[in-house]
């Protein structure tokens, strides 16, 4: 038997036959393993207490150390006999506990060891352009920022007026909720003309008797009787196979989802997440979505879960009302929408004296530094997938996550960022001009920046481009010299602003793809198993 | 004669505290008194619980007075062990400090300082880890510290040792698997006690008890409640399977956060009388519940060993198992049936073991026998006592670390000081923790030479002649090796401590 060419000292004769070579102990061990014990210049723990101690004794602690380099002999003769005997009776290592192994304790198996090791399994390669077009709504949400900032300095140097500012932003506000509005009235018209045909094929009320699912477990804490008649009673209804039924079905079929389970998420409601008093009104438009993209949906369990809404649903369910048709209920959103703009109108109008003296005994450095934090943690934890909103009330697969499109954290410091600034303001009108706009920005424009971004790529990209133009203007304007023509500046600044805005988001794609070699994740059998889980009700518990 | 050691394991977990860690601790530690060596044990003041304890066979507890965090695992601090722990192990001439537990800062703690005083140290490990989130990337950093210079690593499985060596960036030769194990005794089959003072014991066991179709199987699951307990899947699985199985009822025993999910479904289902749900139990009760059932259900979803299905499987049950982390090699395949973890597996898996009990395929009378010559503490102690001889030099180098194959032996090098018989001078420590990174090798380092100077100033000021030797509880002299290994228990301490420990061990003799 050939030695490995390694091995020195420790004449091993492998007669056992392994894959790899036989590691001895000897082979790896540091050419310091002799010395140190010898050695006594070094530091060791006896110096503690016996600073001029004899070189060491030859204890049963030492002798290893030092018997394994020097004296080859006994050692070979204890080598041989384990290693024949155990030649003969070796098997092949197993993985296992229960067996009585042939080997010793510490074995490592070249062949099995780590063999269950997987290293990135879960990599995706990162592209240039989608992730450049991915950064886009970052560059959104920090240049709506700095526009808010703009416009607040501009207020409190005074070369602004309070009152256009508000104006404008009220004016681009009202056009979008416009905007918007069409949006959400023609998509519903589409899903309700899809949904129109697919309800005339198929006999009516039978989805929803698939959408019990065998083990009931949601808490809504509705009676079951009711439900069962409810459905019985949809299915009779709805089974007359006439053209002029249809229209009528689809509307019970609008109510009937909405009193078995509570709508996924209320779309309008929660694009004017501020507006509450129309929280109960927007439903049934929302609850018309919702069911509408059930309807649609194939049968699957209804993954709900009881939101803080739950007593209008219960209140509505009990009784019931009579189907209001689509055109009246989106007048009745508008009107409410139009209503609670007043009503925040005019609580701010209220509420401005008092935020105007609100820190007065603060000084400014700590205002400054408060609203800075406040706005880093508003870009910070701001929901940038715009999954939510998406995912919630326009997905066909009826899977709903999370019901607000926007983090609450993130807006909530916004707001109180805002607060703080407008309390530095001198006079009134300021402070309620400050306050309405922050709402406006911070928000009512998320939300329309997401919906704009799943409408369209386009309106997207212009909006991007429109909010970096007017971040880096404003910037440039605020910085710019107060008595100079400040559009020069301004313009100055939009240049800057779109060279850094680009630089920015194409380094940052460059840099993120170039980190990716540093990526070593590991996965193994000692990590906790993700279980699966089909009738699972409460995936969001962990 | 093989040497006798003078050993303290340390741990933050240990009894009056419940759980896997304590009872292997103490396990351990009376079979290796049982072998002839000394050993104490080393953890934190529980409440109604410090100061010095003997327990049975005058094993020796010192519970340090130590400020507890989180679930009794104590503060991390750095040096302030470093008195107390000086000061007991001269006391008791210990040699080697064998710490458990990758939660318990005492162990690490006692590790880092025995290192500085000159002792042999070895660990065990008894949980996995991941490396993706933060508590576990800082958990894997300061095991790295720990167990730069630590002589010996024992792992309870194979894949827990395959995860220590990664996190702590080890040479797999200086860690060692030496599972778990049980006492079988404390674990027998209903009607095991009857037959064996029938006289059909070994060889003879007792004639299957044949299950007919129409018979109730009983379904046992004994778990903490929790999510990494697969308390979810259960809770999925149980109606479908009672559903598939009508002649099925199931017992839940255990307590945790996920005990509302279940009491939930079975109000939904109105399973009331096929499943019953006992709350806590204590670990004493646990063979009592056992032996009512036919069938373990364990759906963890992680476990570095799984004492537990050991346990049901001494008890005569057929385990159902989620194939995780170190399951797959604790059981043979004929006492087990894997699932995957996932609803529609282990509902299937659960369904193939009711066929198999119900065809009465399952030889589960058998069971006992073969796991009580799988599992025991003594042959654990046998195995740790190698490692002992190994770190110590008892037994040679190339005996200890040789029969390895490694593919070159230069490949080895940058570890080849981390294994075998470790130097003791500061410089050679100091190289070793070093490598731990770039920021935390040089923290590291800083922290072993202010360990070093605390332990100068502690010879100076508390000089180590002027501290008392203790005097040895008589020791056992030593049997011959083997399974085999009876040695009557000398004497007994305190009533008190007696019956509490009882609850741990069974095989006192009185």
């Amino acid at each position: 038997m050939a030695l490995p060419s390694g091995l020195h000292q420790s004449a091993i004769p492998s007669d056992f036959e392994t894959p790899f070579p036989p590691l001895v102990r000897s082979s790896t061990a540091p050419t310091g393993l002799r010395s140190h014990s010898a050695n006594r210049s070094h530091l060791a723990p006896e110096d503690a207490y016996a600073p001029l101690s004899p070189p060491r004794r030859l204890g049963p602690f030492d002798g290893g150390g030092n018997g394994s380099g020097t004296d080859s002999r006994p050692r070979r003769g204890r080598r041989n006999d384990p290693g024949r005997s155990r030649s003969r009776r070796r098997k092949r290592f197993q993985k296992l506990l229960w067996v009585k192994q042939s080997y010793p304790d510490n074995y490592t198996d070249q062949a099995t060891f780590l063999e269950n090791l997987q290293r990135n399994p879960r990599v995706r390669p990162y592209d240039f352009w989608p992730l450049v077009a991915d950064s886009t709504v970052i560059v959104q949400h920090v240049c709506s920022v700095i526009i808010f900032v703009v416009c607040f300095v501009g207020i409190f140097q005074e070369r602004v007026s309070p009152v256009s500012v508000v104006g404008w932003s009220s004016f681009a506000t009202f056009l979008g909720w416009l905007l918007w509005d069409w949006w959400v009235t023609r998509e519903t018209q589409d899903k309700a003309k899809g949904d129109d045909a697919r309800a005339r094929m198929m006999p009516g009320g039978r989805a929803y008797r698939d959408y019990r699912p065998p083990l009931r477990q949601d808490s809504t804490g509705l009676d079951p009787s009711m439900l069962n008649a409810s459905t019985v009673s949809i299915s009779s209804a709805s089974n007359l196979p006439s053209a002029a039924s249809s229209t009528t079905n689809l509307l019970q079929e609008h109510h009937q989802p909405h009193r078995l389970f509570p709508p996924p998420s209320s779309s309008n409601a929660d694009s004017l997440g501020l507006l509450a008093p129309t929280y109960i009104h927007s439903r049934s438009v929302s609850s018309f979505n919702s069911a509408t993209s059930q309807a649609s949906a194939v049968p699957s369990p209804p993954t709900h879960r009881l939101g803080p809404d739950g007593e209008p649903d219960l209140s509505l369910s009990t009784t019931p009302p009579s189907p209001p048709p689509a055109r009246n209920s989106r007048a009745y959103v508008r009107v409410s929408t139009i209503k609670s703009a007043i009503l925040i109108y005019f609580t701010l109008l209220g509420l401005s004296p008092i935020l105007k003296s609100l820190t007065r005994s603060t000084s400014s450095d700590s205002i400054w530094a408060m609203s800075f934090w406040l706005l880093a943690i508003n870009i910070f934890f701001f929901d940038y997938s715009g999954s939510s909103w998406v995912g919630s009330s326009f997905s066909t697969t009826g899977t709903t996550t999370k019901r607000m499109p926007v983090a609450s954290l993130s807006t909530n410091a916004a707001l109180m960022a805002s607060t703080v600034l407008a309390s530095r303001l001198p006079s009134t009108g300021q402070v309620f001009s400050l306050t309405l706009f922050s709402i406006e920005v911070f928000g009512l424009f998320p939300v329309f920046r997401q919906y704009a971004r799943y409408r369209s790529w386009r309106y997207h990209a212009v909006l991007t481009v429109l909010l970096v133009l007017g971040a880096g203007g404003g910037v440039g304007m605020i910085l710019g010299d107060e008595r100079g023509w400040p559009w020069k500046k301004g313009l100055l600044g939009m240049v800057v602003g779109c060279l850094i805005a680009t630089l920015a988001m194409g380094g940052c794609s460059w840099w993120l793809i170039g980190l990716q070699k540093y990526k070593n994740e590991i996965y193994g059998p000692w990590d906790p198993a993700r279980p699966i889980i089909i009738s699972r009700r409460h995936w969001d518990d962990e | 004669m093989a040497p006798t050691y003078n050993i303290a394991m340390v741990s933050d977990f240990f009894f009056p505290q419940p759980g896997g860690v304590e009872s292997h601790i103490y396990q351990l530690s009376t079979k290796l008194r049982d072998r002839g060596h000394k050993v104490i044990i080393i953890t934190h003041a529980y409440k109604g619980r410090t100061g010095v304890r003997y327990l049975t066979n005058g094993l020796k507890v010192y519970h340090v007075p130590f400020f507890v965090l989180y679930r009794s695992a104590s503060f991390p601090t750095v040096f302030s062990f470093f008195p107390i722990f000086r000061n007991i192990v001269l006391r008791e001439r210990i040699d080697i400090v064998h710490g458990h537990a990758s939660l318990s800062s005492l162990c690490h703690e006692a590790i880092l300082h025995a290192r500085t005083m000159g002792l042999r140290t070895v660990y065990t490990d008894h949980s996995l880890f991941g490396f993706a989130d933060a508590a576990s990337i800082f958990a894997n950093k300061i095991l790295k510290f720990s167990l730069s210079d630590v002589d010996h690593v024992i792992c309870v499985s194979h894949t827990c040792k395959e995860n220590t060596v990664l996190r702590a960036s080890l040479d797999p030769l200086m860690v060692s698997v030496i599972p778990n194990a049980v006492v079988a005794e404390n674990f027998k089959p209903l009607d095991y006690a009857a037959e064996v003072s029938a006289g059909s014991f070994r060889g003879h066991p007792p004639p299957a008890r044949p299950l007919g179709p129409h018979d109730m199987i009983t379904i046992v699951v004994i778990s903490r409640l929790f999510y990494n307990k697969g308390t979810d899947l259960l809770t999925a699985a149980i109606p479908r399977i009672l559903e598939n199985h009508p002649q099925t009822r199931f017992i839940i025993a255990g307590d945790g956060p996920k005990a509302i999910d279940l009491e939930q479904m079975i109000e939904q289902n109105v399973l009331q009388d096929r499943v019953e749900m006992l709350g806590p139990i204590r670990h004493e009760e646990v063979r009592d519940v056992m032996v009512r059932g036919h069938i373990y259900l364990h759906p963890s979803l992680t476990e570095a060993f799984g004492t537990v299905i050991v346990e049901a499987a001494s008890c005569g049950l057929y385990v159902v198992c989620t194939q995780v982390g170190g399951i797959p090699e604790v059981l043979p395949s004929h006492m087990t049936v894997f699932a995957k973890p996932e609803e529609d597996d282990l509902v299937a898996a659960t369904g193939k073991a009711i066929a198999a009990l119900r065809g009465n395929k399952v030889r589960t009378e058998l069971f006992h026998e073969q796991v009580k010559s799988m599992y025991s503490w003594t042959n654990v102690a046998m195995r740790t006592e190698r490692v002992y001889n190994g770190i110590s030099g008892a037994i040679s180098e190339a005996e200890f670390y040789g029969y390895d194959a490694a593919n070159v032996a230069g490949s080895w090098s940058a570890t080849r000081g981390r294994s075998g018989v470790q130097s003791f001078a500061l410089i050679d420590r100091l190289k070793r923790y070093y490598g731990c990174g770039i920021w935390a090798g040089k923290l590291f380092c800083l922290c072993v030479i202010v360990d070093y100077l605390i332990f100068l100033a502690l010879e100076l000021l508390f000089p180590r002649d002027k501290i008392d030797i203790c005097p040895d509880w008589p020791r056992k002299e030593r049997k011959v090796d083997g399974e085999g290994c009876r040695v009557k228990a000398g004497r007994q301490q305190g009533d008190n401590e007696r019956r509490a420990m009882d609850s741990l061990d069974g095989h006192w003799d009185p």
